[in-house]
């Protein structure tokens, strides 16, 4: 089985995506197979939204939820030791890797010296973000994705497109065709069959794999054990089957113990799909027991830094809550109607334009426009589970972020903030755009402005007076 | 007590898995019956003293299953339904249950396997009515109170498998159990 493409070295974002941020947006705008599917996931998963509020009151316990993570985060580094500790008295190995080359080094190395052939993983971001796929191919690892959607896009060599629903771009036509590629036989063309091909096809990856890599929602500091959430039940499989189950998470993603657990877990999947809970949560605390007959011989725990250590303290300290739900996805217009792929990185949406660029640095060329994929108009934040101000946080990542389309343009922003700054010369630029806009409309609108306007008129006319006339 | 068991059906139905309610001496010939109608060949049942005292073994075998216990000597391709009969029903113990959201509770140990349920394609859960609890809350405060020693695993499990990968449409089977059936013991 072929990789997926490649990633920039020491990046987040994908160094195969082509064309400028501004291009790929036009190229996804323009395909209407695209926008129709994203707009009706997202409005599906409103409508679950609001049967969870009127149901179980899911908007107080969003409060909760924002509490408990806050205040995970700022007792961070007590709780990894906690849960290092714990999770090492439980039988189990825990590293902790400073970047996606240590994590990566670290679990290539496993796999090299106890002699696995064939690596098992289920979705996980934190795998995607360190590029571990990448690093086991060239190891000479077969990696096979297990979750559906993931298989789906590895057989497709595509990015996923959503945190949680990978795949949601392709209709069912092209997975059967991806699928029959992929066994050169008969495929059923039904839902059913499909997914039942699938199965079978993917056991037989179970029965080979001597290792499991998955990722981790949550760990539980009092106890040592890693929360796994899923629907399709490939995630027990990798984390049972195998001899090795390596779980991959980043640093910020732990609870202090069980009352915090309950309820973040139960918050998670009515945040992400909109459902009171997710069919399989697999709570793991270490490797099989003496005298258990399964489940691995070996757990090892990989927690990440990848420059998240860092933004504790800092501004942006709130977007270490994130439970990687994907409500901000669905929330955002603009992602509703760009998709994922159009990021560039693993993390899309407005979570991913905030900490894409965080995670590689205000100057990558991957990432520092991503903070303006957005019209900062507040439904994310209004969306998400933990209360993050993903809108201020936009706006902070924007002042921080060194791309030339805003630094070329800086002295425009001063001369204008300049003016803005004393009512005398703000009322006059405010006189003279009136005068401006009457001069050169027509009929009371103005289809054409010249200069840096252009682009802004090339879709849309501007009434030359207030109210607009019909 | 009965109020939870009430809640429970009622939660299980909404996670599309069936159930039924059923007296101690009458649970292992219900489970039976279940699985005999659902065309079971094989049921691996999970070691636990719960599963012989209602009888499930001996009426598996009156209607022609097969009977394994956990630990099974099977190698791992005939556990993943690759080799061997493709309908066998995982039967398992919950240790509690969440009435308000139709969960089970799996602990693993030496008598219970981390994979019994998802590597059937059918699942069977024996589930006495005095061990289900209203919230997640007090079930995991429960599992993992304080003194009791950490089970090495905990599976939550809400409903049969199933994914919506494909054009977001909900489909059961995607790679643990296409049918769970709950038989609530009174």
């Amino acid at each position: 089985m072929s990789s997926r493409r490649r990633r920039a070295p020491g990046g987040v974002t994908y160094d195969d995506v082509t064309g400028t941020l501004r291009e790929r947006t036009l190229t996804a705008l323009r395909d209407p197979g695209l926008a129709a599917n994203l707009r009706s996931a997202g409005t599906a998963w409103a409508e679950q939204r609001e049967v969870m509020d009127r149901d179980y009151g899911f908007n107080e316990m969003r409060d909760r939820a924002r509490d408990i993570r806050r205040a995970n985060i700022r007792a961070l580094p007590a709780l990894l030791t906690q849960l290092q500790h714990r999770v090492r008295e439980n039988g189990g190995t825990v590293v902790r890797a400073a970047d996606a080359a240590e994590a990566c080094r670290y679990i290539v190395g496993l796999a090299r010296a106890r002699g696995v052939g064939m690596v098992a993983k289920s979705k996980s971001m934190a795998t995607e973000e360190i590029k571990l796929n990448d690093a086991l191919e060239d190891a000479g690892l077969e990696v096979v994705e297990t979750d559906l959607g993931e298989w789906i896009l590895q057989l497709a060599h595509e990015h996923p497109t959503h945190i949680i629903a990978p795949a949601i771009h392709l209709n069912k036509e092209e997975v059967a065709a991806l699928f029959r590629a992929e066994s050169n036989g008969d495929v059923p063309d039904d839902r059913e069959g499909l997914v039942a091909h699938a199965r079978m096809r993917l056991r037989e990856k179970f029965a080979q794999a001597e290792m499991g890599i998955s990722g981790v929602n949550l760990a539980v500091a009092a106890t040592g054990t890693v929360c796994i959430v899923e629907n399709e039940g490939n995630i027990r499989l990798v984390t049972s089957q195998p001899r090795i189950h390596v779980a991959v998470m980043g640093m910020e993603r732990v609870v202090a113990d069980w009352d915090e657990a309950a309820h973040i877990l139960q918050v998670l999947p009515m945040a992400a799909i909109g459902y009171d809970a997710a069919n399989y949560v697999n709570l793991i605390s270490g490797p099989r027991r003496e005298g258990e007959a399964d489940g691995p011989e070996e757990f090892h725990l990989v927690i990440v830094d990848g420059g998240r250590g860092a933004l504790r303290g800092s501004e942006f300290e709130e977007a270490l809550s994130c439970i990687r739900c994907g409500a901000c996805l669905y929330s955002c217009p603009m992602w509703r109607n760009v998709g994922g792929q159009t990021y560039g990185s693993p993390y899309s949406g407005p979570i991913g334009a905030v900490i894409t660029p965080l995670l590689e640095g205000p100057s990558s060329p991957g990432s520092r426009d991503l903070p303006f994929m957005s019209s900062v108009c507040g439904a994310c934040g209004d969306a998400c589970p933990v209360g993050i101000p993903l809108q201020d946080l936009l706006v902070k990542a924007r002042a921080r972020s060194r791309s030339p389309a805003t630094t070329k343009a800086g002295w425009a922003f001063r001369l204008w903030s300049l003016l803005w700054r004393r009512g005398l010369t703000y009322r006059l630029t405010i006189v003279g755009w009136r005068l401006g806009l009457r001069i050169r409309g027509r009929g009371g609108w103005v289809h054409r402005l010249p200069g840096p306007g252009r682009a802004w008129t090339s879709v849309r006319d501007l009434p030359s007076r207030w109210p607009p006339r019909r | 007590m009965s109020a939870l068991a009430d809640q429970m059906a009622a939660s299980l139905g909404r996670r599309k898995a069936t159930w039924e309610m059923a007296d101690p001496d009458g649970a292992g010939r219900a489970g039976a019956r279940w699985m005999a109608d659902a065309g079971v060949v094989r049921a691996v049942l999970a070691d636990d003293p719960l599963v012989e005292r209602v009888g499930l073994a001996a009426a598996l075998r009156a209607v022609g299953i097969d009977v394994l216990w956990w630990p099974v000597a099977l190698g791992r391709r005939e556990i993943l339904g690759l080799e061997g009969p493709g309908d066998v029903c995982g039967v398992t113990v919950p240790a509690l249950a969440v009435a308000e959201r139709g969960t089970l509770v799996l602990e693993a140990s030496p008598g219970h396997g981390r994979g019994i349920d998802v590597t059937s394609r059918h699942h069977v859960a024996l589930l006495p009515a005095d061990r289900i609890v209203g919230t997640l809350g007090e079930a995991l405060a429960r599992t993992y109170a304080a003194g009791r020693p950490t089970p090495s695993a905990v599976s939550l499990v809400s409903g049969p498998s199933r994914s919506s990968d494909i054009e977001k449409i909900s489909t059961l089977g995607a790679h643990g159990s296409l049918t769970e059936h709950v038989v609530i013991i009174r």
